[in-house]
């Protein structure tokens, strides 16, 4: 009965367990070591060490059926385990330290007590109701992980009922399972290290099943609860970073949050793992994920190389540590910064966060002379990054900062200009090497090569109103740019800052297109300045006549050989200068914005190299001149008209690559130009119909179409109704089609599009509308296809009355944005023509001649249409005629349909009433 | 009223009463056994997971791109205010305008205007007739 009272109390609040723990040991000790205490107590003098277990038994058993939701439950459970654990250390103090280390555990009342009563709770792990499980498992787990030592006996007997429940039915038993376990595997392969037990197959298969229930089991939280349970092993580490790709936010987050602070030293993952936690964390769909990373980069990975004690508890980073910018240089070469800072990198995004989170570093950073005059990799990128930050975020508050550290434009120019020549000098020291010797220099120019692009993106953001350091910049760039063995990306990232060195108006385009085919002349004409060659043709596509000749049996001698040599090596660079002619070009063409028409640069760059490279034999050179001339149609209509059916005969002729620049070509042009082009040209419709149809053969051209046909409808470039429904079906029946499931370019923009493109328009949603039964009855006939061979259908393809739903829900009127109200608003009575029109088309498919599998899909729509009084009288009038017919003529064959059925015509018959009604009063 | 009371009832602590003898209910609940192995366990179809639980690969569809050209991802569609948004600004700072944060919802697609309105206006590059 004291018992009963202690655990009473302890059930309320854990607040007083030690006590009470205390005072149930009282009761405890009274009972089994009565010699030695004599009491003073008569009443306990009643009772013996059986009944204090019973009694204790008896109680824990009691709350064994508590609900999970009860915080009780766990309560009494961990006051369970506090005694028993207090008792054990108590008996073994009783015992004296001589026995600790004896191999067979010595018994004592608290391992009577432990055995009876984990006995009791082994035989309810199988029981019937499910919390009784869940207790039962609750406090086996806690116990094993409490107690330091268990009877082997009982050990097993508990191990062996845990690993049942790692399958139970309930999520919240498993988990409680896989609790008590993950523990145990920890402990257990500590020990396996120890000695090389016989019992070592068993061990590592417990860790193997957990690692699979880890992989396996459908319910996050168990996943969870060994993700944070299971021991980090080199064995399990896999398995448990896998999980950062969980499809649960929280399971994800945990790995960022709990799994790899308590990993130590980040150093000790692979490079590439390093790289890929970090950009799936960053670019994580849940923002909380994101968090989680950032935090763990900026506040662990940071300490780990800045070399402070990290040893902060949970979360905060250690106060003392002082900003070290050799830590942040290390960190930064730790993730491969060559590799991860890279335009679409993950770098900018983690230095983003990082010089958010960390004002101490955006204070403590200097970018002095020195720092300038011995740029790595590492440190580039920190002011690039800071750069960046401060330029773009925080809505200018950070501004004051890059001018204060950052220097002014015509020193830049001057460090530009030096690692520019670091950089062309080791790529020319490469070309000149023999290939054995070039990877330390290869290695070197790509560090190089990365210093210059992340200059120039600082250089991209500077203001210009400096006339001194414009100039300065203006004839550096000009003159980098003629350099014909230039990167591409350096090219790249000069012609835009080029663009917006010269003034932002026609002029200012106009100066600027002729400054760069000024370069382009220059670079052209190191073909002809070659020494020794004697073919100057200025032509460029004369390459490929020498190329194809190479052949031909040749009665010339040494010498002969040699020249044929010379000129198949020139013939090949003649191809690469032409390649990096088109290539500034294209880069010129991207920030063109003015007519072609009223530029004349333009226009003979057009005649003298871009036509030509695109009637090239050689295919790189021929490609890359369909983009210059897809580039130069969208600056003129009658030029896109003209070539058409030159890009569409890319895109059928091409690989895939080609035909998404293809197909990117035509949508811009379109998007440029308008529509008419596409009513114009039936073919066209026909190249993206087909496209979109691809993912079989090319999941990627599939991909593109996709975004392209998205682009189209969503921007309303495409109007007309009969080719918007021709693409929206097909876009409808891609989504559904199991062909996609591998396919998440389409999956993904899909995702986005649909929805979004019904519910900003009503006119969109009765396109959607129109197309949805046909579109229903495509996707009937991919599934009878599939039923015949596949026995787990339901995974690869939604069923037909949920892609029905789908349509029907992204019909509904109501779900529309309407103009003024805001989107949550509650909208009553709106206008539900869509939904009428559905109705019509559903009583006419059932009354056609389609399979009656396929009207059973299509029946129960009608009951989760939504019949509004606010839609147009005579709509209604003649829907309920309609409808009303067909209850007459008992059209629906199964008994959903019919109730479908009856629910509309009751709906409508219930409007049509009142409407009568008002006319009625109307008429008086 | 009604509600009222109900939700005090709810709120009433629960508590596990150590002392009285276990109601021969409870003592169902706690002592049946269940029917059969299979009964409180996971089908074997559940055991595993075909995609191990984890998420498809990532494209990052990211809604902005539908707002861009392909060929020249700088360039604004249908801004024929050409020229108009640099005057003044260096870099990307005046590409921002009025562009919501994170995705576009279907409010933002509301206010796009079709496109052929623009179209006169493009079949006449020239600008030399009249509009």
């Amino acid at each position: 009965t004291q018992i009963c009272g202690i655990f009473k109390d302890a059930q309320r609040t854990t607040a007083t367990h030690r006590k009470l723990v205390v005072n149930l040991r009282k009761i405890h000790e009274a009972c089994c070591y009565e010699p030695i205490r004599p009491s003073k107590n008569g009443d306990s003098n009643d009772f013996d060490e059986a009944d204090f277990n019973n009694e204790f038994t008896r109680c824990v058993i009691r709350a064994m059926p508590v609900k999970k939701s009860e915080g009780i439950g766990e309560k009494t459970i961990r006051f369970v385990g506090l005694f028993l654990r207090h008792a054990s250390d108590k008996d073994n103090d009783v015992l004296g330290e001589n026995d600790v280390d004896a191999s067979t555990m010595p018994e004592t009342p608290s391992t009577r007590l432990t055995t009876q009563v984990m006995e009791a709770i082994v035989a309810l792990l199988t029981a019937k109701d499910k919390f009784v499980r869940y207790r039962a498992t609750q406090l086996i787990s806690h116990v094993i992980n409490s107690l330091d030592a268990i009877d082997d006996d009982l050990f097993q007997k508990l191990r062996h009922g845990l690993l049942k429940r790692i399958r139970d039915k309930e999520a919240m038993v498993r988990a409680q399972a896989v609790l008590g376990l993950g523990r145990l595997a920890g402990n257990q392969v500590e020990g396996m290290a120890n000695s090389e037990d016989s019992d070592d197959d068993a061990e590592t298969g417990l860790l193997e099943k957990l690692l699979e229930v880890l992989q396996n089991d459908p319910s996050a939280e168990v996943r969870r609860s060994l993700l944070v349970n299971l021991p980090i092993l080199p064995n399990t580490l896999p398995y448990l970073l896998e999980r950062a790709r969980d499809q649960d936010a929280q399971t994800r987050r945990a790995v960022y949050s709990r799994l790899l602070p308590a990993l130590g030293d980040f150093r000790h993952l692979s490079l590439s793992m390093r790289e890929k936690l970090l950009r799936w964390g960053l670019r994580d769909r849940d923002e909380n994920v994101r968090k989680a990373a950032g935090r763990l980069f900026r506040e662990r990975w940071i300490e780990d190389c800045a070399g402070v004690s990290a040893q902060a508890e949970d979360g905060k980073p250690a106060e003392a540590a002082t900003p070290s910018l050799d830590g942040l240089l290390e960190l930064l070469e730790r993730i491969d910064i060559v590799n991860s800072g890279v335009e679409n990198g993950v770098a900018l995004e983690a230095m983003k966060g990082f010089w958010e989170g960390r004002p101490d570093y955006r204070d403590a950073v200097s970018f002095d002379d020195n720092f300038w005059e011995t740029l790595s990799a590492e440190s580039v990128f920190i002011a690039r990054s800071f750069n960046d930050f401060c330029r773009m975020e925080g809505n200018g508050r950070y501004e004051s900062l890059v001018e204060e550290k950052l220097p002014e434009v015509t020193k830049l120019a001057f460090y530009l200009e030096r690692y520019l020549n670091v950089l062309t000098e080791a790529i020319r020291r490469v070309n000149t090497q023999e290939p054995s010797e070039e990877d330390d220099d290869e290695e070197d120019t790509v560090e190089q090569e990365f210093i210059v692009e992340q200059l120039l993106h600082i250089i991209l953001t500077l203001d210009y109103s400096d006339e001194v350091g414009r100039r300065k910049m203006y004839a550096l760039l000009r003159q980098t740019l003629s350099i014909p063995e230039l990167p591409d990306e350096v090219t790249k990232l000069t012609v835009n800052v080029l663009r917006d060195l010269c003034p932002p108006d026609t002029a200012g385009e106009k100066e600027f297109c002729s400054v760069v085919l000024e370069a382009v002349a220059d670079v052209h004409d190191t073909i002809v300045d070659d020494p020794g060659a004697d073919n100057d043709d200025d032509s460029f596509h004369s390459a490929r006549s020498d190329v194809s000749s190479d052949g031909t049996p040749t009665k010339r001698g040494k010498n002969g050989e040699l020249n044929e040599e010379d000129a198949r090596a020139k013939a090949i660079k003649e191809i690469m200068i032409n390649m990096k002619c088109l290539h500034i070009v294209q880069c010129m063409l991207a920030n063109v914005e003015g007519t072609l028409q009223e530029n004349d640069h333009l226009i003979s760059m057009l005649n003298n190299l871009v036509v030509p490279a695109v009637r090239s034999h050689e295919a790189p050179v021929r490609e890359r001149g369909l983009v210059c001339l897809g580039l130069c149609a969208l600056l003129d209509k009658p030029l896109a008209e003209e070539n058409l059916t030159l890009f569409m005969h890319f895109f059928s002729k091409g690989h895939a690559a080609l035909q998404i620049t293809a197909l990117q070509i035509l949508t811009d042009i379109l998007n440029v130009h308008g529509a008419q082009l596409l009513s114009a040209n039936p073919a066209l419709l026909k190249v993206y119909i087909r496209a979109l149809r691809s993912g079989s053969k090319n999941p990627e051209v599939q991909g593109a179409a996709t975004v392209a046909v998205s682009k189209l409808l969503l921007g309303r470039v495409v109007t007309d109704h009969e080719t918007s429904t021709e693409l929206l079906k097909t876009l409808v029946v891609a989504y559904f089609d199991p062909a996609t499931n591998g396919n998440q370019s389409v999956r993904q923009a899909l995702n986005y599009f649909l929805p979004v493109f019904c519910f900003s328009r009503a006119e969109n949603q009765g396109l959607l509308q129109s197309v949805a039964l046909d579109a229903l009855h495509a996707l009937y006939n991919v599934r009878e296809g599939l039923e015949d061979d596949d026995a787990d259908i339901n995974e690869e393809m939604a069923s037909l009355s949920t892609i029905g739903a789908c349509l029907v829900d992204w019909t509904d009127p109501r779900k529309c944005y309407q103009p003024g109200l805001p989107m949550e608003a509650e909208k009553k009575h709106v206008n539900g023509d869509v939904h009428l029109d559905f109705a019509t088309d559903i009583l006419e498919k059932l009354n056609s001649s389609a399979s009656k599998e396929e009207k059973k899909t299509v029946g129960p729509l009608l009951g989760k249409l939504y019949i509004s009084p606010a839609s147009s009288e005579d709509k209604i009038r003649v829907l309920y005629e309609e409808v009303s017919s067909a209850v007459e003529e008992n059209i629906a064959t199964d008994a959903t349909s019919r109730n479908a059925l009856y629910k509309i015509h009751v709906n409508l018959g219930k409007i049509v009433n009142q409407l009568s009604e008002q006319d009625k009063t109307m008429m008086r | 009223p009604d509600t009222g009371t109900k939700q005090r009832k709810e709120k009433e602590p629960f508590e596990i009463d150590f002392v009285s003898p276990l109601d021969p209910k409870l003592a169902e609940q706690i002592y049946t056994q269940a029917s059969s192995h299979s009964a409180i366990c996971l089908p074997k179809k559940d055991w595993k997971s075909k995609t191990r639980n984890l998420l498809p690969d990532d494209k990052h569809f990211n809604s902005k791109q539908l707002l861009s050209l392909f060929l020249k991802p700088k360039a604004r569609m249908s801004n024929r205010r050409r020229f108009a948004s640099k005057i003044g600004t260096f870099g990307n700072a005046g590409q921002q305008d009025n562009l919501p944060e994170g995705e576009m919802d279907e409010a933002f697609w509301a206010q796009k205007e079709p496109q052929n309105a623009h179209d006169d206006e493009a079949a006449m590059p020239q600008g030399d007739y009249d509009a």
